[in-house]
């Protein structure tokens, strides 16, 4: 009796509570103290490289020895969304940690500047760096934070600042002077290209460099081009279906590697900052040093080159016919899917279905995407780790041509239109005029529906030079596209006319 | 209200629409929530003193000893107390043995031989000397490269419309604005229609609310011809191009840059915004040297489909009018003084000062100029950072945009020219040729024939 008066006491249930909640709040935040320390987060072991990389980055490795901890940027700076965010993190962390196997985790794909996005918020930059326009602050960081002052929901923070918190070797936003310098052992440099006096296949050498390349035959034929209104996956641009023929010519075995490309670029490259009036003494001018690091940290060597422009592709194929003395170019468009297709009419050269393999799709609910035939062939978003890989180990197509879909999109020398002329056409070059450029192929980040034979895609040059601070942009690379490179042709017969 | 604009700590001042200027800034706060149209305008208001206080004595470099960099600099030592002009840089000793003159004779103030300097590169010797302030008054197109190397050095700043002829050189200025912001600098901008008490008093009436909504104006600068040096034969072609620079579009930024920025500026100042795009046509009709247009016409564009007609010409014997014109849904103004309802009545009239003769003349009591430095002086003295320098860019690049449709022909966005790499003037500055096409801009293509 006493009891119950005493708990149905106004006061005494005031104080309850009060003393309840001060439990719960000092207690959370104690909890929270604890659970948000640098030695919590790496607790857990399942990135120890995140650790040893974020203790040699500027985030606490710097002279003001001031110390950037784990969740000043994983999580949002104090203030209601932090605790949401908090438990929601925590809740994803646990999840992999029990249900995961570590192992199999894509560490490469999370250096991406994508996944820092996701991984990394804004509000928590912003909250220390609240001064965009420091004294000091060059040019280039001043067109940067112009631009990003009046596009926040538009580009972020570690678009350019990607390395602050994990330290990279390599990676830089910034001129990069010394890019393809490194000195190379020279075991034999080519002084001559190779000779070609007949229709069959060549291995061709880049004098003055090391460098060789395989150059396939692709017999001229007739083809079907564009996909049939039941593929699936089709897009409106693959249409209308119309019959090609198509001459003899040569084709590169694989995409342009670094190597190959930085035979050019040394050969040919300027120091200053390219410009459209720019004009080199034997008419071939070659890219200036790029901004940040083009290889992204992959390594080069025989991995496709990427993030040349499509102007720096043109150039390339310029000066590789100079020095073989052959006529080298971009493929057409229609060049392009023939050689792809290699005789096939499928989506794929290979056996399959788009549905089968693709991430999209009712399918995708029940089953998992099957890999393992598709995945002999193509470099793509499910098997290539979240970056372009070396062409050992992958089979050709029909025509000995490797990577035709995946690894790297290419670039056509058609511009691009939406839709194709209806009428049958002989080696079609494309429309007279355009904005961008066509690439096919797609890429190490494509789905399964989007390197079908058939599937089109374009050049975006305004989006791919957003993180360029550079006045002007550079015509020879882009800040903001890693996943086009090029593959070459050769016309047959191979000298040339003029 | 009046104590208000008196009282330079109370820069920061709140307009509400129902309130007619009729409470302070606690009231209008109290009354917003009950109040359905409810407008809050915030806009930081110069000092507006007669003179400015006195203080720590104040050291001011000139960078540009030409007509206006003299005016400029005689508006600061007529500011307040213990002002001084200790050092200056130009182009040519003519015109630094002119401005030392000049300044000798009106206002006693002497400057060391050692302290005059020449050259493209003499503003970076001003700034390395112990001053406070510099004032800004080359040719425009030097002028985001100065302002920017100003802000570095930590020095307060005068400087002169426009601040920038090409989007590159814009963005510069704003960005080292936005650098100054934060680094508490004062910079006054030469856009003196801000520290006019007349305009002032009117834009207060247009935030209030006196005229309703804005929906569309006019704004004008239509003058007689500009003018010009003729090139001679003992000077490089640099030379004749800057001594005749406000005639070159890449040292001035064409007229419409160069002094209609003025007008433009008012009208985005009363409106609160800058045009998203524009739509204009111009032409060179009848000017002697250089390569700019004399006339252009421009339909700026603004956010709520508000359309603002801006006209401008440098040509003798047409009519003239520099003025302004802004329609609301209940009346219009000319922003300088007046506001009439619908019907032609006044609704509300500017009262000017009267003359020592006790008669009212359509004069302010200082002269804008001078009011300029004074408010300058005063933020410095007061430690109360005064900026419009982003106002100032922003206005700029408004004028800018015009321009390049004009030359072009084509509507031109604010979006695009915030984007855009162009940038005007020879690669290389030395007093010798030239290195530039001189390229009158032709709209359009023409018919085929």
């Amino acid at each position: 009796m006493f009891l119950k008066k005493f708990f149905h006491h106004p006061g005494i249930l005031l104080g309850a509570g009060l003393i309840g909640g001060m439990v719960l709040f000092y207690g959370g935040k104690k909890a929270t103290e604890v659970t948000s320390t640098d030695a919590f987060c790496a607790s857990c072991h399942v990135h120890p490289h995140a650790t040893d990389s974020w203790k040699q980055s500027t985030h606490y490795d710097n002279q003001r020895g001031i110390v950037v901890h784990c969740v000043d940027c994983h999580l949002p700076p104090h203030g209601f969304p932090y605790l949401r965010e908090k438990v929601k993190t925590g809740m994803r962390d646990v999840w992999s940690t029990l249900v995961k196997d570590q192992e199999k985790i894509n560490w490469e794909e999370k250096k991406t500047p994508e996944a820092a996005e996701r991984h990394t918020y804004q509000a928590s930059c912003i909250a220390c760096h609240s001064n965009l326009f420091p004294r000091g602050l060059s040019r280039e960081g001043e067109e940067a934070h112009l631009y990003f002052s009046d596009h926040q929901n538009e580009i972020s923070c570690v678009r350019c600042h990607l390395q602050v918190g994990h330290y990279r070797e390599g990676a830089i936003h910034a001129h990069n002077v010394d890019f393809g310098k490194q000195a190379t052992v020279t075991v034999q440099v080519f002084t001559e290209p190779a000779k070609v006096d007949s229709f069959v296949s060549f291995t061709e050498r880049i004098p003055g460099s090391t460098v060789q390349f395989d150059m396939v035959t692709i017999p001229g034929g007739t083809f079907v081009m564009g996909s049939p209104a039941d593929e699936p996956f089709r897009k409106p641009d693959e249409g209308p279906r119309h019959t090609v023929h198509i001459r003899p010519f040569f084709m590169g075995k694989l995409e342009v590697s670094w190597d190959e490309y930085l035979a050019f670029f040394t050969q040919t490259g300027g120091t200053g900052h390219g410009t459209q009036q720019e004009k080199a003494v034997d008419g071939i001018s070659g890219p200036t040093p790029p901004w940040g690091d083009p290889a992204q940290g992959w390594g080069r060597g025989t991995r496709p080159a990427i993030t040349m422009t499509w102007q720096a592709a043109e150039a390339y194929c310029k000066w590789l016919s100079k020095v073989t003395g052959k006529h080298y170019r971009l493929p057409t468009e229609a060049e392009w899917e023939y050689a792809a297709r290699g005789g096939t009419q499928g989506p794929y050269f290979f056996e399959g279905n788009p549905k089968k393999y693709s991430r999209h799709g009712w399918m995708r609910k029940i089953v998992a995407p099957d890999t393992a035939v598709i995945g002999r062939y193509v470099i793509y978003g499910m098997n290539s780790g979240g970056k372009t890989a070396e062409p050992s180990g992958l089979l050709p197509n029909p025509f000995g041509l490797v990577n035709m879909l995946g690894n790297v999109a290419e670039f056509c020398s058609d511009w691009y239109a939406p839709e194709y002329p209806a009428a049958e056409a002989e080696n079609p070059a494309g429309p007279a005029e355009g904005t961008e450029k066509v690439i096919r192929g797609g890429s190490f980040m494509s789905d399964a529906a989007d390197v079908r034979c058939a599937a089109r895609d374009y050049t975006r040059t305004t989006d791919w030079l957003k993180t360029d601070p550079q006045i002007p942009k550079s015509i020879w690379w882009y800040s903001d596209c890693r996943h086009v490179g090029f593959r070459v042709v050769c016309d047959y017969p191979v000298h040339k006319t003029k | 209200m009046k104590k208000e604009q008196h009282n330079p700590s109370r820069r920061h001042f709140l307009v509400n629409a129902s309130l007619a200027g009729t409470a302070g800034i606690i009231g209008a706060a109290a009354l917003l929530e009950g109040c359905s149209k409810k407008k809050k305008v915030e806009y930081p208001f110069p000092p507006l003193l007669d003179k400015a206080p006195d203080g720590k004595p104040l050291k001011a470099a000139v960078i540009g000893c030409g007509g206006r960099g003299t005016g400029a600099a005689i508006n600061f030592l007529n500011a307040g107390n213990d002002l001084s002009i200790v050092a200056c840089a130009d182009m040519f000793q003519d015109r630094i043995d002119k401005f030392r003159a000049q300044l000798k004779e009106e206002k006693k103030v002497e400057i060391p031989d050692d302290k005059c300097f020449i050259g493209f590169d003499a503003y970076k010797k001003v700034l390395e000397l112990d001053i406070d302030l510099v004032i800004l008054a080359t040719p425009p197109y030097f002028r985001a490269e100065h302002f920017r190397a100003a802000v570095e050095a930590k020095k307060h700043v005068f400087t002169e419309k426009p601040v920038a002829v090409d989007p590159v050189g814009a963005r510069a200025f704003l960005a080292a604005a936005k650098k100054a912001e934060t680094l508490g600098l004062t910079v006054v901008t030469g856009t003196q229609r801000r520290h006019q008490r007349n305009y002032i008093e009117t834009f207060r009436k247009v935030a209030e609310g006196t005229i309703g909504d804005l929906v569309g104006g006019n704004c004008y600068w239509n003058q007689s011809k500009l003018w010009h040096v003729n090139p001679k034969k003992e000077w490089s072609e640099m030379e004749c191009m800057l001594r005749d620079w406000v005639n070159w579009c890449w040292l001035s930024g064409d007229h419409i840059v160069e002094q209609h920025i003025h007008n433009i500026d008012v009208i985005n100042w009363f409106l609160g915004k800058y045009p998203v795009s524009a739509v204009a046509f111009g032409s060179r009709q009848r000017r002697v040297t250089g390569d700019q247009y004399d006339n252009f016409s421009v339909d700026f564009v603004y956010e709520g489909n508000i359309h603002i007609h801006s006209m401008c010409r440098q040509i003798n014997d047409c009519t003239n009018n520099v003025s302004e014109y802004l329609r609301g849904t209940e009346g219009y103004t000319n922003c300088e003084d007046t506001i009439w309802k619908p019907d032609g009545t006044v609704l509300w009239q500017f009262e000017y000062p009267k003359n020592e003769k006790g008669e009212v003349v359509r004069e302010l009591k200082v002269n804008p100029y001078d009011q300029e430095h004074i408010d300058l002086v005063t933020a410095i003295r007061t430690n109360k950072p005064f900026n419009e320098a982003e106002n100032t860019v922003k206005s700029n690049i408004a004028a800018i945009m015009g321009r390049m449709s004009a030359y072009t022909g084509k509507e031109v966005t604010w979006d695009e020219v915030m984007q855009s790499e162009l940038k005007i003037g020879p690669a290389e500055m030395v007093l010798g040729k030239v290195n530039y096409p001189v390229v009158i801009p032709v709209p359009g293509s023409a018919p085929e024939v």
